[in-house]
């Protein structure tokens, strides 16, 4: 869900780097309300390279196999830390794999950061309703899938209404509609194991879910 | 008394093999080999301490035993060949680093991994898991979280959750490292009466020569020398050639 | 995982001595002047620049085709896609294929410039030690918090790799073969996640406390990276000069030509 360089009309590049620059320094600000800013940044930091590292990990759905977002557990793990850090990640992504690109940096991180900060705000639903173990499941599953979800809609919306301008009618609706169908999919996997990895990190190390 | 042994020894190699490798070479693309037309037999029951300095190749070869490599060469383990990537429950590798083998919420879910991976009955995985825990001494353990463990309980939880498959060839890859005295002396002990063929690389040699009833010396992706672990380990020379240490029990006063 | 970026840092070009922080202003100018052209006339040029820049970069050309494996995929999809696809005006017609010339403009303008702009960051990031990059990357106003979590994050990268494929080749070594989406396949995946998350987070501790009892975090000033001001020489500011104005150019050029 990259979008890569050279694709895109440039004014959208510009947006992108505009919106992401607007977060980037909405985050840092929040980030720098808290008593030592400092204090957080290596745990937020190895977490970030933890999430580069598991979207190499593979899930296989036959006959293909599809690689891990995330976006929406390192919304709920990093709360306003996950903005920079997905901007960092997808920088890495760029420079080292050519996966992405320079140029889309900004729109990338709008594609997959935006989600995961709304993520944040769902996971942090279940307190207003008591905390209780169904809850923390609901959430996550919500937080997860919906992080996913949104950058689908985001991703789709670009490609579809930008690149090639002469585009079919017919193909464009179909495009949309297979698409639609493969998201959903990754959606619910996504929220699933979402669930799951937080019910690991309860039972294992609860503390990393309320950095 | 020695020679007896011996002598018993080469009438059980002639029926039980458990590890033949022949013409084995590795090297990574643009490197110097790792190992160099290896040649190697092991047979039942045995305890080999394979010893050499850092980088001779030592986990090369274990990897390559336990199928994780495609080197060059041949290997067949009881009678049969390695095929790269294939699952081998008869085989048993425990890592370096038991962070890097526990990964499960608990210890009794992290034993049951392997059987319940070989597609045991329900009954029989529990059973193997007990058998295992049982065996490693660390039964109070199996609801707690392995991560939680100290040093030395990680190190038994490691080898248990290797154990429960029931393996006739255990690979151990420098098991005392970060052990404190005490869990280093319950591995010896257990390494000492386990029952399955034992290759070990380590560089603790004192555990070596109370474990193993035959050293490997391996330097520079060869074989340097093979035999009865007192009498490779006091060699000064041949120790000091190759950046080892004769063991302090061993130096003459 | 290999990452291997700054494997070629170390040659003596042109461009290699060039001062990083000049370079990546003037660079990115580049960049993202060539992701503003769509004039077909103005390709020739794009290529021509690219191409200049590569030769003086000494970078050998097998560096540059092995970076080009992944995003050749998405390259491929491009020329196979949208020629039949998009436009009216068809210049090939084989019964249900039709080549339609829109299509055929769009990917030689598509790809010329997605591979001009991936050869120009490679030579960007690939010819200068990456910490190098970063310093210039702080000296030209980039926070304090994102240069330390990026210094941060790309220490532990290869290790936390590392780690992953140990666990990896452990479980793998236990019999788990991935094969099929289960319940439990999903949960083993799970739990190996969390388990890396865990290690990292605890590692993460001690070197939070390797690094407080250094200094870190003492003062405003205690921050990874010491920068001095930086000399740019005469060359880079030659160099940097007549990139801007190539940008510059470009730019102008697309807009009233």
């Amino acid at each position: 869900m990259h979008i890569p360089d050279g694709i895109l009309p440039p004014y959208l590049s510009i947006v992108g780097y505009g919106i992401t620059g607007g977060m980037t320094w909405y985050s840092l600000r929040q980030i720098n309300r808290e008593k030592n800013p400092q204090e957080k940044i290596p745990k937020a930091s190895l977490l970030t390279a933890a999430f580069f590292v598991s979207s190499l990990i593979h899930i296989p759905i036959p006959p293909t196999s599809i690689h891990l977002i995330l976006n929406g557990l390192m919304g709920i793990v990093l709360g306003y830390y996950a903005f920079p850090a997905i901007l960092i990640g997808l920088f890495f992504q760029a420079v080292m794999f050519q996966h992405g690109g320079l140029s889309t940096l900004g729109i990338n991180a709008v594609i997959m950061g935006i989600p995961a900060i709304f993520a944040y705000y769902i996971f942090r639903l279940k307190y207003l309703l008591g905390n209780k173990p169904f809850f923390t499941q609901v959430f996550s599953f919500l937080a997860g899938a919906s992080a996913l979800g949104i950058s689908a809609a985001i991703f789709i919306m670009i490609t579809i209404t930008n690149i090639p301008a002469e585009i079919d009618a017919n193909t464009e609706k179909n495009a949309i509609l297979a698409s639609l169908i493969g998201y959903s999919i990754q959606m619910l996997i996504e929220g699933i194991f979402t669930v799951m990895l937080i019910s690991f990190l309860e039972k294992v190390k609860p503390e990393i879910l309320n950095l | 008394m020695k020679e007896l042994i011996r002598e018993n020894k080469a009438i059980k190699k002639v029926e039980l093999r458990a590890i033949k490798i022949d013409n084995l070479s590795f090297s990574y693309p643009q490197n110097s080999p790792i190992l160099a037309n290896l040649n190697l037999e092991i047979f039942t029951g045995e305890k080999v301490g394979i010893i050499g300095p850092n980088g001779a190749g030592k986990t090369t070869l274990f990897l390559s035993i336990c199928g994780l490599l495609s080197p060059l060469g041949h290997i067949s383990v009881f009678e049969k060949p390695i095929i790269p990537g294939a699952f081998c429950p008869e085989i048993g590798f425990v890592f370096q680093n038991p962070d890097d083998q526990l990964f499960s919420p608990t210890v009794w879910d992290d034993v049951s991994f392997g059987p319940e991976n070989m597609g045991l009955s329900p009954q029989e995985v529990a059973q193997r898991v007990e058998e295992a825990l049982g065996l490693t001494g660390v039964s109070r353990l199996k609801d707690r979280i392995p991560h939680q463990l100290s040093g030395g309980e990680k190190c038994m939880v490691a080898i248990a959750s290797v154990l429960s498959m029931q393996p006739k060839l255990v690979l151990y890859d420098e098991p005392s490292a970060n052990l404190d005295l005490k869990a280093r002396r319950r591995l010896i002990n257990f390494l000492q009466h386990s029952q399955e063929t034992i290759l070990l690389s380590s560089h603790d040699l004192e555990l070596v020569l109370e474990v193993c009833d035959r050293v490997i010396l391996i330097n520079q992706s060869k074989i340097i020398t093979d035999g009865n672990p007192q009498e490779i380990m006091s060699n000064q020379e041949l120790m000091e050639n190759n950046n080892l240490e004769v063991p302090y029990s061993l130096k003459e006063n | 995982m290999k990452l291997a970026l700054d494997k070629y840092c170390n040659i003596n070009s042109p461009i290699h001595n060039w001062e990083q922080t000049s370079k990546l202003v003037a660079l990115l100018s580049l960049i993202f002047a060539f992701a503003f052209v769509t004039k077909l006339t103005l390709l020739p040029v794009m290529i021509l620049v690219t191409v200049t820049i590569f030769i003086l970069s000494k970078l050998p050309l097998s560096f540059l085709i092995s970076r080009l494996r992944y995003p050749g995929f998405f390259i491929l999809a491009v020329i196979i896609f949208l020629p039949f696809v998009a436009g009216k005006t068809v210049i090939l017609d084989w019964g249900i294929f039709t080549i339609k010339q829109e299509g055929c403009l769009a990917v030689i303008r598509i790809v010329t410039r997605f591979i001009c702009i991936l050869t120009v960051s490679l030579v960007l990031f690939g010819t200068a030690p990456f910490l190098k990059t970063i310093k210039s990357m702080k000296l030209l106003g980039l926070s304090a918090i994102i240069v330390d979590m990026m210094l941060l994050s790309y220490r532990y990268l290869e290790e936390l790799g590392e780690m992953l494929t140990r666990m990896q080749r452990a479980i793998k070594l236990r019999g788990f073969q991935s094969h099929n989406l289960s319940k439990r396949n999903l949960e083993v995946i799970a739990d190996l996640t969390g388990t890396l998350f865990v290690r990292s987070y605890e590692q993460s501790q001690r070197v939070y406390q390797a690094m407080i009892l250094r200094g870190y975090g003492s003062n405003n000033n205690g921050h990874l990276l010491t920068t001095k001001n930086v000399k740019i020489d005469k060359i880079s500011w030659l160099f940097s000069g007549i990139t801007v104005i190539i940008s510059v150019f470009l730019l102008l050029a697309e807009i009233y030509l």
